[in-house]
């Protein structure tokens, strides 16, 4: 897995290419990352899944742990262009219950906007 | 130049030169607030400076009738006012406040002038209108009557307009930190209203002071436009629209706001008796004032002079102890100042000989104890009351404050009255003497300060709630909300199902199997994970179980969701024969080199199902050491079904994997709390990693005892800054899921006190490297991680709701409930945490952050 980010105003928008599974994990990992960000001031954070294929059980640890830790300092964490197949594991997880997920990018980025 | 429109203040007073000249002077106020604070202060002083004249001449003069008149002077005064009040209110809903503020002081100006016009008739005793000698033979008494009654309504109406024009002006953290300085001005006002009393009564007879208010209150009326002015001007930028007159708020309306709201209806209580204490303070004044040799100017010099003092002293007070008093000890503190120090000093009288009256003993009680009625009342009491009034809504603020200032007042005066009233008649006041009198009022006076302190220990219970009602959560906690939507578990093994399926039929259908066990495959979870009966039936436990050749399980698709297929399983995993076979096959497979990782994940996940034999546990604890982070989690998978002791020091181990971390925290806190002992010496170890340390105490958080809350606060003392957060979050997360808890108080304090210290130098460090705008992003983001740590410490010293509450406000509110919640804080820390911490928190202009924070720093550095 790899991680590219960049901030669009206050929003860190993080590019995740590849699996999110403890056997492509990067160093640091991502919520590591998230919490480097938090660390930086930067509250609200999109993980842009759009060339994510397959999250395993550590992934879906990983993007909950960084929910976890965004939230409770007063930012927001949310998914964009999460691919049908994902979605519907998300659907089943519950997950969706929990995140916001978003078709694409812009509508993210303008949610974040309207707070 | 426009007579008080917005854009005159602008030219008149520039903001920032202003807002230095003020800072001059340590006022504690922001630059946008420098015009509205001096206008307000102009406005007070010139009231009160008035009111010190008016007052004067009427104490005198009441004193001058004879003693059985003086509780019918405060009944009239205390009845009439409902009409008073009556004709104010419609007023207030007709008159925009700017109008009704200008007329009334106009109208005041022309009373004082005929009020001087009669005194100066019937000192001359020459009367151009034979009407009044009709009505009353004592005209004297007849003057005095209506000129005290008009005073008081003057009084009465004045100050609630100037208070009202705070509340509308200020925001409740802005009115706390400006209430000194507008005190203060009344304070000047009043000494200065005094100090030109004394003086021109020792010229001119009593009644000539009156002339002097008129001029005065014409600059009032300017003072007046000038702080609604500002006000629009504020307004008009930022703010809520404040309640205006003209929204139909009648007497009665008044009325029931008050008896509909139990924290008003204190606050009333509180305030009457304040009132009445002090009216019996002043009757028992009056006697020894009266008792004294002397005439009018004499009596209306001292009263003056008297009154002088008593404002020198309050300004003294106010300035050097009522801000210290609120902000070290608290709203309840500050409020039972008063109570207390006139129930003991009404005790001496009991001791005094009935002939001090007229000595000098006699006169430094009375004085002493008006003197301290009137200081408190003027200063701390004052200050306070109005501070009660900012945890209430505007508009409910507004009607209920009409009616306690102006109707609860005087019922209180009028019930102070009737005490008087039937002393005089039931003890035969007229044949005693005036230290007998004095002393039957000191019983009562007594006995309605108790129940004055009663009602303020109450009303500081409510003041938190009432303050607490604006503040609501702005979001709820991550955890919490993710354990009430998801089930963590059960999410793992779909997943890890889905993933199995490309990798191994085996792993695969165990999943299954699991999920089967669990009761949770249910047809939903079928259908979405595409799980058809064809598909089973091609895939079975071939690459690992496969001995012969052929299917293990054929049918399986028909039996899946029945609780038979579980029964058959376990019936054939628990036959010895295949125990045998299993664990021989199972230590072939662990110690052959060259074993897939596939293969090895089939033997860990197996392994959970197997019995627990000392060739199983043997097998996982070598699993349990695999490289491979897939094998690992399996292993762990079957380690969390067996919880063998032995596996506790290679679970251990996996902490410091990020891959196996949250895993390994799963499997130890399944354990239970009989591995704390173990889980605290590897927390202890400083030679341990770190990555185990910092996540263990997620592990001792999920047991949620008094042991494992023991330990992290023991480790929180041990200045590892590193394993702070973790531990600070930890305890957060044990304070919030087991209340009954409890944590070594002193020892989390000074883990805040050392956290906010490092705020305190780093905000500092980033000031002195001249950065105008504080701390930049990245200093500044450490700097709000620590507050959140702050805040979770908190949490375990004051009730945890509230504390989030107010860091949540603080964070993400707006100005009202950001500034509710510093009143929270405020309220419920101790003083210690507050001086720390309120710095940090209030919206300070950096000179004054830098100028409060190093004096902490040093302070701590002294220490």
């Amino acid at each position: 897995m790899d991680i590219k980010t960049w901030d669009h105003r206050n929003v860190v928008i993080f590019d995740i290419n590849g699996e999110i599974s403890r056997s492509e994990m990067p160093e640091p990992t991502l919520h590591q990352q998230v919490k480097g960000n938090l660390e930086r001031g930067k509250r609200d954070i999109l993980l842009n899944l759009k060339n994510v294929g397959f999250i395993d059980s550590f992934g879906i640890g990983e993007i909950l742990a960084s929910f976890v830790s965004t939230q409770n300092l007063g930012g927001k964490l949310k998914l964009c262009h999460v691919s049908k197949k994902l979605y519907l594991l998300f659907q089943v997880t519950m997950l969706v219950r929990v995140l916001e997920i978003f078709d694409d990018c812009d509508g993210a980025l303008k949610s974040f906007e309207a707070l | 130049m426009r007579s008080g429109g917005p854009g005159e203040g602008e030219r008149l007073f520039d903001d920032r030169r202003l807002y230095g000249l003020l800072r001059r002077f340590r006022v504690d106020l922001r630059p946008d607030e420098s015009r509205a604070a001096l206008f307000l202060f102009v406005y007070f002083f010139l009231i009160t400076f008035t009111f010190y004249i008016v007052k004067t001449v009427k104490e005198s003069f009441q004193i001058s009738v004879n003693e059985r008149w003086w509780g019918y002077f405060d009944l009239g005064t205390a009845f009439l006012i409902g009409f008073v009040v009556a004709v104010n209110t419609r007023l207030l809903n007709r008159l925009p406040r700017r109008k009704y503020s200008s007329l009334t002081l106009g109208f005041s100006a022309g009373c004082l002038v005929l009020f001087w016009f009669l005194f100066e008739l019937a000192a001359r005793r020459t009367f151009v209108i034979p009407a009044l000698l009709v009505l009353a033979k004592d005209y004297w008494f007849v003057f005095v009557f209506a000129f005290s009654f008009w005073s008081d309504i003057f009084i009465a109406m004045s100050v609630t307009q100037f208070w009202i024009a705070v509340n509308d002006a200020l925001h409740p953290h802005q009115a706390k930190r400006l209430v000194g300085f507008l005190v203060t001005g009344g304070l000047v006002g009043g000494i200065g209203g005094a100090l030109f009393a004394w003086g021109l009564s020792r010229v001119r007879p009593p009644h000539d002071l009156l002339l002097v208010g008129p001029v005065v209150l014409v600059l009032t009326i300017f003072a007046v436009n000038l702080v609604h002015g500002e006000q629009e001007r504020i307004r008009g930028g930022k703010g809520a629209e404040p309640v205006r007159a003209g929204t139909g708020i009648g007497y009665l309306e008044s009325l029931r706001t008050v008896r509909g709201d139990r924290y008003l209806r204190i606050l009333a209580g509180v305030l009457a008796s304040a009132v009445i204490v002090g009216q019996l303070v002043n009757y028992q004044f009056k006697f020894i004032v009266k008792a004294q040799p002397w005439d009018a100017r004499a009596r209306t010099s001292f009263l003056a002079i008297f009154f002088f003092g008593i404002l020198v002293l309050s300004a003294f007070f106010h300035l050097f102890t009522t801000g210290r008093i609120l902000r070290r000890f608290g709203i309840p503190l500050a409020l039972l100042v008063a109570p207390l120090v006139l129930l003991l000093g009404t005790v001496p009288v009991f001791a005094l000989s009935a002939a001090a009256v007229t000595t000098l003993a006699g006169r430094s009680w009375a004085m002493g104890m008006r003197g301290a009625d009137k200081m408190f009342d003027n200063t701390i009491s004052q200050s306070v009351r109005e501070l009660l009034y900012i945890p209430i809504p505007a508009e409910i603020k507004y009607k209920a404050k009409v009616f306690i200032d102006m109707f609860v007042n005087k019922f209180a005066l009028a019930f102070g009255a009737v005490i008087y009233w039937v002393l005089y008649r039931v003890s035969s006041f007229a044949e005693k003497s005036p230290y007998a009198r004095v002393r039957e009022l000191g019983f009562v006076v007594i006995a309605v300060a108790l129940v004055w302190i009663a009602l303020i220990w109450i009303i500081h219970a409510e003041y938190l709630e009432t303050v607490k009602k604006d503040l609501g959560r702005k979001w709820q906690d991550a955890r919490k909300v993710v354990a009430a939507n998801v089930d963590i578990d059960l999410t793992r093994l779909i997943v890890d199902t889905l993933q199995s399926r490309e990798k191994s039929s085996t792993l695969y259908v165990m999943n299954l199997f699991q999920l089967v066990q669990k009761e949770k495959l249910t047809a939903d979870l079928m259908e979405a994970i595409g799980l058809k009966g064809e598909e089973l039936k091609a895939r079975s436990m071939d690459a690992l179980l496969d001995v012969g050749g052929e299917t293990f399980f054929p049918g399986i698709e028909e039996a899946i969701t029945g609780k038979d297929f579980e029964v058959v399983v376990r019936e054939v995993m628990a036959l010895p024969v295949y125990q045998d076979l299993m664990e021989k096959r199972m230590d072939d497979l662990v110690g052959e080199k060259g074993v897939s990782d596939v293969v090895r994940m089939e033997a860990a996940r197996v392994m959970g199902l197997m019995e627990p034999t000392p060739g199983v546990l043997r097998d996982l604890s070598r699993l349990l050491q695999d490289p491979s982070p897939d094998v690992l989690t399996y292993a762990l998978n079957s380690a969390i079904v067996h919880l063998r002791k032995e596996h506790v020091p290679l679970i251990v181990a996996l902490l410091a994997n990020p891959a196996t971390q949250q895993l390994a925290q799963d499997t130890l806190a399944a354990y239970g709390p009989r591995i704390e002992d173990v889980l605290k010496k590897h927390l202890q170890d400083r030679r341990e990693r770190p990555a185990v340390r910092k996540a263990i105490p997620e592990v001792l958080a999920r047991f949620g005892d008094q042991k494992a809350a023991d330990a992290l606060v023991a480790e929180l003392g041990s200045c590892d800054e590193a394993l702070e957060p973790d531990l600070i979050e930890a305890l957060y997360r044990i304070r919030s899921s087991h209340p009954q808890v409890r944590y070594r108080k002193k020892r989390v304090a000074a883990a805040v006190l050392s956290l906010a210290r490092r705020n305190a130098e780093d905000y500092l460090a980033a000031a002195q490297a001249g950065a105008a705008e504080g701390p930049g992003p990245v200093r500044k983001g450490a700097m709000d991680l620590r507050m959140k740590l702050i805040f979770d410490l908190l949490t375990l010293l004051g009730p945890p709701e509230d504390i989030v509450k107010a860091y949540q406000n603080i964070l993400r509110g707006g100005d009202r409930s950001a500034d509710y919640s510093l009143e929270l804080l405020d309220n419920i820390l101790d003083r210690d945490l507050k001086a720390h911490l309120l710095p940090l928190l209030e919206n300070l202009p950096p000179d004054e952050r830098c100028r409060r924070l190093k004096k902490l720093v040093r302070g701590r550095a002294a220490r």
